[in-house]
């Protein structure tokens, strides 16, 4: 049924309690007093009162007046108010009427806000728990507007402003009223006809970083408790995107200035470093620009033996610096190719050996090591700086040993020297950057070990330093060996005169 | 006997001096010049009897150089440079020069490269005996001796040896050593070569784990010397 007076309904529904009432009052005149009859007539009131709007029981009550004055006051069936208590009970029945009514209602407000306020509250804190959990402004705008399109049963959008202030990801059509709501920094209602919005800018400390949108089915304003909500809402967002942004930012800064140490560490060791071989070099062959005709021939060779191995020391620490700056690039690119560790070890050892005045070392060799896929000058690399390594700490007397081994999935390489080796607790520092053992006297910025990590974990290997048993330091790396390799066949027709 | 002529291109002044003096003093005649264009001319005016090329020059680079001898004449080629990368040496041997030796480098290994490029190439059709240090490969009945001891090998092992002491003293790269034994389709099968290589040294070397005579150019290719020669 189509109301034609809204609450028209409730207002019918209440008259028939008054009028139902009254039938009842009726048919028990007979057996009652007329006190009685005005009981009933007042329970009746209370009732309705209890249950229906103001207005609906001010109706019925008139109603139920009328009818019990009707009924039951003489003259019978006819209106009148003969007597000044039969008015006096009438008015009370107003006035009851009307307070309880009007508690009931207020109890009711009351109770509707309450019940309003606790599903804002549970809203804001469910989206508060999710948003505290993130560390990604990405996902805190969409969880946003998860929770946004959930409680208003609409579509939102977040809109991020990026630094050269455009929206993130934003839909053609939105980027209007959001530009116009981010420009007033304010809550923003677009009404047009079949496309109501509602815009509000997500504060940040200095601007507000984007702009959340909301297209409702029917628009509301600030002050109404949807636009506390939706309100609410957006400042949890902000908030929570303020603290992304600033830990984001001191992370930042912690990595640029940790970066920064290092830069500064590397610039002082390296000038160090680089100046020391220099400085004698020029030092030395000054000496024999000046004074070559007055020195003896074993000083002249001395000093030219010292410009010789200190150019090589130079060479070594260019290699080793180079090679860094590649390997913690974050981009880089191996150029691996298979490789036979006896073959890098023996190049290595010759190498190694070529230099002069250094120890002899034993290479043992697994006579069936599986291949490694390793970039070839690095692996070099790796066996030269451990071999210097050694033969650096082992010093007059140093005894080195190589040993090649094949593990299941892999190849182990042992540097051992017979030195004073490692101690237990220095073991794992040994790889640090310009770590450098207690008391060693001579040069070496203490990266040689650090670029061996380094070359071994690009190839996907591990590095471990240990003791030698008997005495002295054992460095071991162990690189993922390739798969077998068959033999190529015997090439079948036997080829004539080789023509290279 | 006339002293071999050697052009030195290198833009580096004092390098170049040095180069000088260590070539002189080692029995060379020297020219030099500091640019590839000037190389070219040299080549051209004066028939150096080899050519010690830097890569970085500052007009036309090193591998431009070495396609235009190339594209002229025969005379051996070694190229200095402070490059180290493999691919820069594996594209140097395969345009065909005859070594490549890496900057920093000690003056002896440097003359020992050089006198071996300088020896006779090898006229292959010629040569029933081919001798590299201690070893002795004996062509025509395919037989190799190392110390004057018999060593057994198979066709391909041969094959391989065979042409490493061809161009014995100068790196021969994988994949042309793949493509002469197996042929072109092998080219890049690089990892097939480790396993003859390795049985190769267990058969002609007293230690294979220390080789003196089969070298590895690390990534590169390998190349046969002298044992304790130079």
């Amino acid at each position: 049924m189509a109301a034609p007076i809204p609450g028209a309904r409730s207002a019918i529904r209440a008259v028939a309690w008054a009028l139902a009432s009254a039938g009842l009052a009726y048919a028990v005149q007979p057996y009652a007093q007329r006190s009685d009859l005005e009981m009933i007539h007042l329970l009746v009131i209370v009732l309705i009162a209890l249950r229906f709007s103001l207005r609906d029981t001010l109706i019925a009550c008139t109603v139920s007046t009328v009818s019990f004055d009707f009924l039951f006051v003489p003259p019978h069936f006819a209106f009148a108010l003969t007597d000044a208590k039969n008015a006096l009970v009438f008015i009370a029945m107003f006035v009851v009427a009307t307070v309880i009514s009007t508690l009931v209602e207020r109890m009711r407000r009351q109770e509707q806000r309450a019940r309003a306020a606790a599903f804002q509250a549970e809203a804001l804190y469910g989206l508060n728990v999710e948003l505290a959990g993130l560390t990604d402004a990405r996902q805190l705008a969409a969880v946003t507007v998860r929770h946004l399109e959930r409680l208003f049963d609409a579509r939102a959008v977040v809109l991020m402003r990026t630094p050269d202030g455009a929206f993130d990801g934003a839909d053609p059509r939105d980027v209007e009223p959001a530009e116009r709501a981010w420009m007033r920094r304010e809550y923003t209602r677009v009404d047009a006809p079949g496309a109501k919005s509602i815009w509000l800018p997500i504060a940040g400390i200095r601007a507000p970083l984007g702009v959340v949108g909301l297209m409702p089915p029917e628009s509301f304003a600030k002050e109404s408790e949807q636009g506390f909500l939706l309100v609410a809402c957006v400042n949890q967002l902000a908030t929570a995107t303020e603290r992304v942004l600033l830990t984001n930012a001191v992370h930042r800064t912690e990595l640029e200035t940790e970066t920064e140490r290092l830069r500064n560490s590397l610039l002082s060791a390296v000038s160090h470093d680089l100046k020391t071989p220099l400085a004698t070099m020029i030092a030395a062959a000054t000496t024999l620009l000046r004074r070559h005709a007055t020195l003896d021939r074993e000083t002249v060779e001395a000093l030219l033996a010292d410009i010789v191995g200190e150019g090589e020391r130079l060479n070594e620490l260019i290699l080793n610096l180079l090679s860094i700056t590649r390997l913690e690039s974050p981009t880089i690119l191996l150029r691996r190719l298979p490789q036979a560790l006896d073959e890098v070890v023996a190049e290595a050892v010759l190498r190694f050996e070529k230099r002069g005045e250094s120890p002899s070392v034993r290479v043992n060799i697994d006579a069936d090591l599986p291949l490694v896929s390793a970039e070839p000058l690095l692996l070099q690399q790796l066996l030269s700086n451990l071999l210097e390594n050694g033969a650096r700490h082992a010093g007059g007397e140093a005894v080195l040993e190589i040993r090649a081994t094949a593990g299941p999935g892999s190849v182990t390489v042992q540097v051992a020297d017979n030195g004073p080796g490692i101690p237990e607790q220095e073991r794992d520092k040994v790889f640090e950057k310009f770590y450098r053992a207690a008391g060693s006297r001579d040069g070496g910025v203490g990266l040689g070990l650090t670029i061996c990590r380094a070359i071994v974990q690009a190839h996907g290997g591990k590095i471990a330093a240990r003791g030698r048993p008997g005495g002295g330091a054992l460095i071991e790396f162990s690189l993922p060996a390739m798969a077998e390799t068959p033999l190529l066949p015997e090439p079948s027709p036997p080829a004539e005169a080789v023509n290279a | 006997m006339t002293r071999p002529l050697v052009l030195v291109v290198e833009d580096d002044t004092v390098m170049r001096r040095v180069l000088t003096v260590a070539l002189r003093s080692n029995g060379y005649d020297v020219r030099s010049t500091d640019s590839g264009r000037g190389a070219l001319r040299e080549i051209e005016t004066n028939t150096p009897d080899m050519v010690l090329l830097d890569l970085g020059l500052p007009d036309i680079d090193g591998f431009e150089v070495t396609a235009g001898i190339r594209r002229e004449r025969e005379l051996p080629i070694i190229v200095l440079s402070a490059r180290d990368e493999e691919h820069h040496q594996i594209r140097a041997f395969d345009d065909g020069v005859n070594d490549y030796v890496t900057k920093p480098f000690r003056e002896g290994e440097l003359m020992a490269r050089i006198r071996a490029a300088l020896r006779r190439p090898i006229a292959i059709s010629e040569r029933r005996e081919i001798r590299c240090g201690d070893v002795h490969v004996d062509v025509s009945q395919r037989r190799v001796f190392v110390g004057g001891a018999e060593v057994a090998l198979t066709a391909t092992e041969f094959k391989v040896l065979h042409l490493l002491a061809q161009s014995q003293g100068r790196v021969v790269t994988h994949s042309q050593i793949l493509r002469a034994v197996w042929g072109p389709s092998q080219a890049y099968e690089v990892q097939y070569l480790r396993v003859y290589m390795r049985q190769l040294r267990q058969k002609i070397e007293e230690d294979a784990s220390q080789p003196r005579r089969l070298l590895t150019a690390l990534g590169v290719g390998y190349r046969l010397v002298p044992a304790d020669g130079d």
